[in-house]
């Protein structure tokens, strides 16, 4: 018989501050039938003045606290805001705050640039970023739930720099080098300065308290990376996104840190693969466009699968109706239970909160996780 | 005699610096421009569309082939515009307010100039102010509004009715697209058209153009 969410609460409360979170809990998680969204933005939108509570460590812990205990889980995941080490990085370069979404680099930054951001990796962090650090220590002082970080991968991040990514990188994946072309030489400048911010984004929030982190590379996917020249043989993923990937979990494994891989985008099965056997995540957490029964197959059994019901349309009654919702989670859940592959039931992505849909969304997300319980 | 072959599989392979060198021959050769966007460049990106369909082609190698179009293009707009040559419509695109996501609209943009369109692209992030500015100033025949996001989605309605209320929708046939928006949707908000991905957005546009 499965326990009941709220039961895993109690369990962990011998988690201890200083206790490493290893593989095995997260087996466990899975094993007991736990099932979450990543929801925190619901729960932040519900919130009179979420925009100032961005801006407040305590309040924003809060909200991921209230977040967890919503949805009867032990691991308190952060908002899944992939700007902010964009804006770190860029307010190094001076851009004002105002223009941090919209700019993008039009030149490859210079290598004194790169060097010099790779070097100041001392410097204070701004009131955004410092209050997503003191949520994270807020959950680790102040509550028994794991301190779960939250950052963009090198590759996803590097695409934001860059008003037209795609091109460079098909560039330089049929091998074209940084000498021949601006393009490219922008391309791999701006995942060197990247990686640099991922890496000093991950060390404070370690220090802060987290003992997982979500790692994010969204852009790591069928549409910036062609399938074409993958199986031409192009070196292309092994470059820009595992290598880049390896370091941040190098990182986090000096740390005991477990590093939980997110990719909502579109993969390829062989991407799929070299993610869960090069990063090896505790936990991979996919997007509604695989079949994680199939993925099963390349995946080793200590990872973890997550996720991954189709949020992005929940918004939708005609898209995906509520009942289709409790179809899908029943069927993954039965799926996933005969291939034996653990799983976390799950969103395929941070459910975001629209504001014409708050409350369908919210129904059907609580449908997702009682729907066909009785079936596991 | 002129190698139309040879811009045609720089077109495919998206390798501009062939095109252009291969459209500069073909000029010198004396092939009007004309020609060699009607009977060389549209059936090119055509079939750089239709590998797309059948996932011979990806993301990646509509975005270098319509590069290698474009870098012929200009080559050739000057020389067409001196001739009085119309396009095949005229084009506003860009991605609604508060979504900052362009890759989808810059591949209908792209694909649209492949089809013989002309594009202006406002970018992401628009404002309805903007699009409403660019029907006004300009001779469109149709606007494309993208967006990512469902939390952003629904600036696509409010662009929508802004359009309206500045008395210029009719002017223009509205298309829609993007991961969230579906077809209902798109009739729901009063959009004119939906595709769901760059080489429908094409067709969809010539029917649309077609019926005025």
């Amino acid at each position: 018989m499965t326990l009941p969410h709220w039961a895993l609460l109690d369990e962990l409360r011998y988690l201890e501050q200083g206790d490493s979170v290893d593989r095995q809990f997260y087996l466990d998680l899975a094993a007991r039938g736990l099932r979450m969204p990543i929801g925190a933005d619901l729960v932040l939108r519900e919130q009179p003045d979420p925009e100032a509570i961005l801006l407040d460590a305590g309040r924003l812990g809060n909200v991921v606290e209230a977040t967890a205990r919503r949805y009867h889980t032990p691991l308190a995941f952060p908002l899944m805001d992939l700007r902010l080490e964009k804006a770190d990085l860029l307010e190094f370069a001076g851009v004002p705050e105002s223009e941090i979404d919209q700019f993008h680099f039009i030149e490859p930054p210079s290598e004194r640039f790169a060097a010099d951001l790779i070097a100041a990796s001392a410097r204070p962090f701004s009131r955004r970023i410092q209050a997503n650090q003191g949520a994270v220590r807020y959950i680790a002082e102040r509550t028994e739930l794991v301190p779960v970080g939250m950052l963009i991968g090198p590759f996803s991040l590097m695409t934001k720099l860059i008003a037209d990514p795609i091109v460079p990188v098909a560039m330089a994946g049929s091998g074209v080098t940084a000498a021949e072309d601006k393009g490219v030489c922008m391309v791999e400048r701006c995942l060197q300065m990247a990686l640099a911010t991922v890496l000093r984004s991950a060390e404070a929030q370690i220090a802060a308290g987290a003992k997982a982190i979500i790692m994010c590379e969204p852009a790591a996917n069928t549409v910036y990376l062609s399938p074409r020249q993958l199986r031409g043989g192009s070196d292309i993923f092994e470059r820009f996104v595992l290598v880049p990937g390896r370091r941040v979990r190098d990182l986090l494994e000096q740390h005991g840190v477990d590093l939980i891989f997110h990719d909502c985008g579109e993969l390829l099965t062989e991407m799929v693969q070299q993610f869960a056997e090069d990063l090896r995540p505790a936990v991979l957490s996919l997007g509604s466009s695989r079949k994680l029964w199939e993925d099963a197959a390349v995946v080793p059994k200590d990872i973890v699968l997550y996720g991954n019901l189709p949020t992005k349309t929940f918004y939708s009654d005609s898209a995906m109706p509520l009942e289709e919702v409790r179809r899908l989670a029943a069927d993954l859940s039965a799926r996933m239970a005969a291939c034996g592959h653990p799983h976390i039931l799950g969103s395929e992505c941070d459910v975001l909160h629209v504001p014409e849909a708050a409350a369908t969304i919210r129904r059907k997300v609580v449908a997702m996780l009682e729907a066909g319980e009785t079936a596991l | 005699m002129a190698n139309l072959q040879r811009l045609s599989n720089a077109i495919l392979d998206g390798d501009q610096k062939t095109a252009i060198a291969a459209t500069r021959e073909a000029l010198a050769d004396g092939v009007e421009p004309l020609e060699l966007i009607t009977n060389c460049m549209i059936p090119a990106m055509d079939e750089v569309g239709n590998r797309f369909e059948c996932e011979e082609y990806f993301v990646p190698e509509l975005l270098l082939s319509g590069r290698a179009m474009k870098g012929a293009l200009e080559l050739l707009r000057p020389l067409l515009t001196a001739s009085g040559i119309q396009p095949a419509g005229r084009v506003i695109i860009g991605t609604v307010k508060g979504d900052l996501h362009d890759i989808g609209k810059n591949l209908v943009a792209s694909m649209l100039e492949g089809g013989g369109f002309e594009v202006l692209d406002l970018g992401a992030d628009v404002s309805p102010e903007r699009f409403i500015e660019a029907v006004k100033s300009g001779n469109a025949n149709i606007v494309c509004l993208s967006a990512l996001l469902t939390v952003t989605m629904p600036a696509m309605r409010t662009t929508i009715e802004a359009l309206k209320l500045a008395g210029v929708r009719d002017r223009v046939k509205i298309m829609v697209g993007g991961a969230p928006v579906t077809a209902q949707y798109a009739a729901e908000i009063g959009a004119d058209g939906y595709s769901e991905n760059a080489s429908g957005a094409v067709a969809l546009a010539r029917t649309l153009v077609k019926a005025g």
